[in-house]
């Protein structure tokens, strides 16, 4: 029995890792690096490919993500139980509109609901990107979030970064932290 | 998975079962049946009443739920089918729609009756609407749910998937709807018990004025939507999330027409009107749903089954097109702009199909052109939430 317990712990253990990251120059996945005004918590998880995630006060409360250099007709994300056919696929040439509709099928994909905002051009990383802020509903608890998100197309590559959170306290709290490492992103050669 | 997706999942399959002990008036071996007298609360100290009185939680929960439609009409008109099927067992039964783009309904033992935003997409008309109903309802006269938690078999993969739930909740992850609806499936009835909740729909439905033959339609053209997406994805049909609960066989089908053909007296509705005036606020909030799931196929069936009922509607031809366009196969861009332009023809096009002309135009070089669709579009919404980008588009030369 207690060989079991030790074994269920070491399975916990091992399946996410959070490591305390900045403040100061960080890289992202060795795709990007970024300057941090404090310091976030990067979860190291199995299975979520080059997808990099950080927070701050806990993933229920903050969640800021990067999906660095998704070339073409890779996944933005690979959605767990579907077929090849059924992922959400990055193409070189879409409009950032549709990229935006790639990321609504990653947050639609467990039931919540997902509501653009406001979509509009921007510099990020060095290019002419694209900025969107959302809304969503979130259906494991019913959470009201609101989200902010930064893209470009660079070299044939996407990068995107996106920050969701509780829309009261949560959002406004880690905005202008958000926004701060939205406009040092830069892309590694 | 939360505790209560979790039980949505249950539920949808009859696993939560809490009756009292009435006698049983249903039959299995004839063709008469006789609805049961309505049935008391059980005992709160009993293994039954303890069922029940989670469920009631789980009620009060769902009611305060953002994802429930609450809309006043929606729940009038959805009650007034219950209560047409059900007769007195309706002071009994609740109905709550709920926004969720899947297919599949649940009667809880103690009367609580959900039914998805996905499945009320699909229906055709209020009599196929009924055939769900009644075939809940059927489930909840023959108490179907307390055979199955009496199955050992059953309490024991229940046992299994409130570990699943309650580790998930636990690790603050969700479960993918799919992984919900497969694990749903595990409780999934008997056949008996499916085609006894059949028998039992169709001659409340046919009771209540309901042409019975609808009820094998649904299951038709389900099956047709599975069958597409196998094509495109090969994702397995009985893997689908759309028969979550209530797998479908061509068998069953066949029984459905055959007794339907033995109840109908051919003067009974379909009610049609009725059902898409109900369908009308809501339907593009529920197709845009649908799109995001991105299971292609199955959505491209749907709209070409429902396009065959009303060809000339604007709004499922731009849907259609958006499928293509998000499907994005071989073809597909050529697909979805005969579809744009065909809606275009028509009054009450969406405004968001020029949008949407404009990037497949954009993406093919052909600028000009897309210049013009962005403008038409900003021309129709000069407040849209993307108009800053569109106007970047058209400053680029398309």
């Amino acid at each position: 029995m207690r060989w079991l317990l030790l074994g269920v712990v070491v399975l916990l253990a091992s399946c996410a890792n959070v490591t305390k990251i900045g403040p100061g120059k960080v890289s992202v996945n060795e795709k990007m690096v970024t300057q941090l005004d404090k310091a976030w918590n990067r979860i190291d998880a199995p299975g979520k490919g080059k997808v990099e995630i950080w927070t701050a006060d806990g993933l229920p409360l903050d969640r800021l993500t990067f999906y660095p250099a998704i070339g073409d007709g890779e996944a933005l994300a690979e959605l767990q139980g579907r077929k090849e056919k059924q992922q959400p696929r990055f193409h070189v040439g879409m409009p950032p509109h549709e990229i935006v509709e790639l990321f609504e099928t990653v947050v639609a994909a467990d039931g919540s609901t997902f509501r653009l905002d406001k979509l509009s051009p921007t510099a990020f990383a060095g290019g002419e990107g694209f900025r969107f802020d959302y809304s969503v509903l979130r259906k494991e608890d019913e959470v009201e979030l609101k989200g902010v998100a930064y893209g470009v197309v660079q070299h044939g590559k996407l990068f995107l970064m996106t920050f969701s959170a509780p829309k009261t306290h949560y959002f406004g709290k880690h905005l202008s932290s958000v926004e701060s490492i939205a406009g040092s992103v830069q892309i590694r050669n | 998975m939360d505790r209560r997706q979790f039980l949505v999942g249950c539920g949808c399959c009859g696993l939560v079962g809490a009756f009292p002990a009435l006698a049983l008036a249903t039959s299995t071996n004839t063709d008469v049946w006789q609805a049961p007298q309505r049935f008391q609360r059980p005992l709160a100290g009993s293994e039954e009443g303890g069922l029940w009185a989670m469920m009631d939680r789980e009620e009060a929960k769902l009611r305060r739920s953002m994802f429930l439609i609450k809309e006043r009409p929606l729940n009038d008109y959805l009650t007034r089918i219950a209560t047409r099927l059900a007769g007195e067992h309706s002071l009994d039964i609740r109905v709550y729609p709920v926004r969720t783009p899947l297919f599949n309904a649940s009667m809880a033992p103690n009367g609580m009756l959900q039914i998805w935003s996905g499945l009320l997409l699909r229906m055709a008309n209020e009599a196929q609407l009924a055939a769900i109903i009644g075939h809940e309802i059927g489930h909840y006269l023959s108490r179907h749910s307390l055979d199955r938690l009496r199955d050992a078999k059953s309490r024991s993969a229940f046992g299994q998937f409130l570990g699943i739930a309650l580790s998930a909740a636990g690790a603050g992850g969700t479960a993918p709807l799919a992984q919900m609806a497969l694990v749903a499936g595990m409780f999934a009835y008997g056949r008996d018990q499916e085609r006894e909740a059949d028998r039992i729909g169709l001659e409340l439905m046919s009771k209540a004025g309901y042409e019975p033959m609808e009820a094998s339609k649904v299951w038709a053209q389900l099956l047709a939507e599975i069958n597409a997406e196998k094509d495109w994805s090969g994702a397995p049909a009985e893997k689908s999330v759309l028969f979550a609960s209530h797998p479908p066989a061509v068998e069953r089908q066949d029984d459905l027409v055959a007794r339907a053909k033995r109840l109908s007296a051919g003067q009974l509705s379909p009610y049609e009107g009725d059902y898409a005036s109900m369908l009308a606020p809501y339907r593009r909030e529920w197709l845009e749903d649908e799109l995001k799931r991105r299971k292609s196929g199955e959505t491209l069936a749907l709209l070409e089954i429902m396009l065959q009922r009303s060809p000339g509607d604007s709004e499922l031809r731009f849907f259609l097109g958006e499928t293509y366009r998000l499907r994005a196969a071989d073809g597909d861009m050529e697909r979805a702009m005969n579809e744009y332009r065909a809606a275009a023809e028509r009054p009450d096009t969406p405004a968001e199909l020029y949008r949407s002309m404009g990037m497949i135009q954009r993406q093919q070089g052909d600028h000009q052109s897309a210049k013009d669709s962005f403008r038409h579009y900003l021309a129709a919404r000069p407040e849209a939430v993307d108009a800053t980008m569109i106007l970047s588009y058209l400053e680029k030369g398309s």
